[in-house]
């Protein structure tokens, strides 16, 4: 094979990488803040806020927003989940556990004060959620 | 006693250094061997009476099943090497986007509920072989067999085969300890993060050697760690341990079959969770060890180990950088 025609190749495949790796993530985002966005995963009852994350094959939503300064506990569903979404690391909480293959773990996040953001990440670091407060 | 000095081809390696003087030692004629890397040659003292031409003959028979050969003359090479790299690099670029395509298709998100039964664990080792978890896993597998398979010239089999027995025999009797135990019993996360930041640290370490980098930029690691790779190729103990270890790597699926195991509540349903867990990971995993021995026979060998190379470094960055955000030392950088 001709050297120079594998650089390009080369540098194409590199372009490509990086598309899988940004753009995929991207399409990904703007699909949930259509529909995870609206509030549809933060509910508020008898005082207390709860949020909604799906966790399989990654978290969904991957960005949600909620309200600062009330009291807030996170609800972290599995269905089915083997893969390292199971295996949640809250850092900021301390918080590490492998969750049941399929139920609801509640996670207690006090109260959260604006413009500090929870970010959660699997075990392995591959998938991440962050939840913004407001 | 005479010193006679041979140009040696084939040495591509630190650990060639090691094994070449070890054979030519093992002759009772020879008295002492020098290899010398840099040069190329190979110094030795014999008390033979043969005469150069049949010395380097008989030498070269103790060493060619391994892919060395002395001569009197320097023998020039064709400098075909810097073209593989170009041919390899594309290559295993192609390979790393269809991995990285095939995780995030969500193909292998099948929906398993229901009891953790031997059939579903099974197929959950099934689906984990192609995971991402074939990025630790798989990339750590396929970089030490390659590994040994280029030292070794693909002679031998064994070493695979102890990996494979110690990975599922350790699986199945360390999952019947989490059954046994029960609740008792916590895997630490951070004590298998920093082995996936070991195991990735080792498979970039292996994929730059496996595209002769070391070698190209006269760049050798110290011996002694080679030593240590050659110790893996020949010993007993060492790939059984290393087949045990992979217990402990952070992945995903491994982790949620050791829960499933620690709540099945008897030792024979934990060992039999697990044990199931192992053989569906079999198959991939025998492919990526076995599949690195036959290229290493086949004309493509020079091809197949930079291609590994490329995937091994590229997987193994993948997978350092995740390890680190998963310990919080840095931000997430992927959501695949």
């Amino acid at each position: 094979m001709n050297k120079t025609a594998s650089i390009i190749l080369t540098l194409a495949l590199v372009v490509g990488i990086g598309i899988v790796f940004i753009g995929g993530s991207k399409s990904k985002d703007s699909a949930n803040s259509v529909s995870g966005q609206s509030a549809q995963n933060v509910e508020i009852k008898d005082g207390v806020q709860y949020i909604t994350i799906d966790a399989k094959a990654g978290y969904s939503p991957k960005v949600s927003t909620a309200k600062a300064g009330i009291q807030t506990k996170l609800i972290v569903k599995t269905n089915g989940t083997y893969d390292c979404s199971a295996s949640l690391v809250i850092r900021s909480l301390g918080y590490q556990k492998i969750l049941p293959q399929t139920g609801e773990d509640t996670i207690d996040i006090g109260t959260p004060t604006a413009g500090q953001p929870l970010q959660g990440v699997c075990g392995m670091g591959m998938y991440n959620f962050l939840i913004n407060f407001s | 006693m005479k010193t006679y000095t041979f140009h040696v081809t084939g040495t591509h390696c630190a650990s060639c250094k090691i094994l070449i003087e070890d054979v030519l030692n093992d002759q009772s004629f020879i008295a002492k061997s020098q290899v010398n890397l840099k040069k190329e040659t190979v110094t030795i003292e014999t008390e033979s009476d043969k005469d150069a031409e049949e010395i380097a003959q008989l030498l070269t028979s103790k060493i060619k099943p391994n892919g060395y050969t002395l001569s009197i003359e320097k023998i020039v090479q064709e400098k075909k090497s810097d073209d593989v790299i170009w041919k390899a690099i594309p290559i295993g670029l192609v390979f790393l986007i269809l991995f990285f395509i095939l995780q995030k298709s969500g193909i292998l998100n099948l929906g398993i509920g229901g009891a953790t039964t031997p059939a579903t664990s099974f197929i959950i080792g099934l689906i984990a072989s192609v995971s991402s978890c074939l990025a630790i896993v798989g990339g750590l597998v396929l970089s030490l067999s390659a590994k040994v398979a280029q030292d070794d010239g693909g002679s031998t089999k064994k070493p695979f085969i102890l990996f494979h027995a110690g990975r599922l025999i350790g699986f199945a009797l360390l999952g019947g300890l989490l059954g046994l135990i029960g609740k008792a019993l916590g895997i630490n996360f951070l004590f298998s993060a920093i082995l996936g930041l070991i195991a990735s640290a080792v498979m970039i370490l292996l994929g730059l050697n496996l595209l002769g980098v070391f070698k190209k930029s006269k760049l050798t690691l110290p011996t002694h760690i080679f030593s240590f790779f050659r110790k893996v190729e020949h010993a007993t103990f060492a790939p059984i341990l290393i087949g045990v270890g992979t217990f402990f790597l952070p992945c995903g699926f491994t982790q949620s079959m050791q829960v499933a195991a620690l709540s099945s509540g008897s030792f024979m349903s934990g060992l039999l969770i697990m044990f199931s867990f192992a053989l569906g990971t079999l198959p991939m995993l025998a492919l990526l060890s076995f599949g690195s021995v036959s290229f290493a026979h086949s004309k493509h060998a020079p091809l197949f180990f930079k291609s590994a190379g490329v995937v091994v470094i590229g997987l193994g960055i993948f997978a350092f950088l995740a390890g680190l955000a998963g310990i919080g030392i840095i931000n997430p950088l992927f959501n695949i």
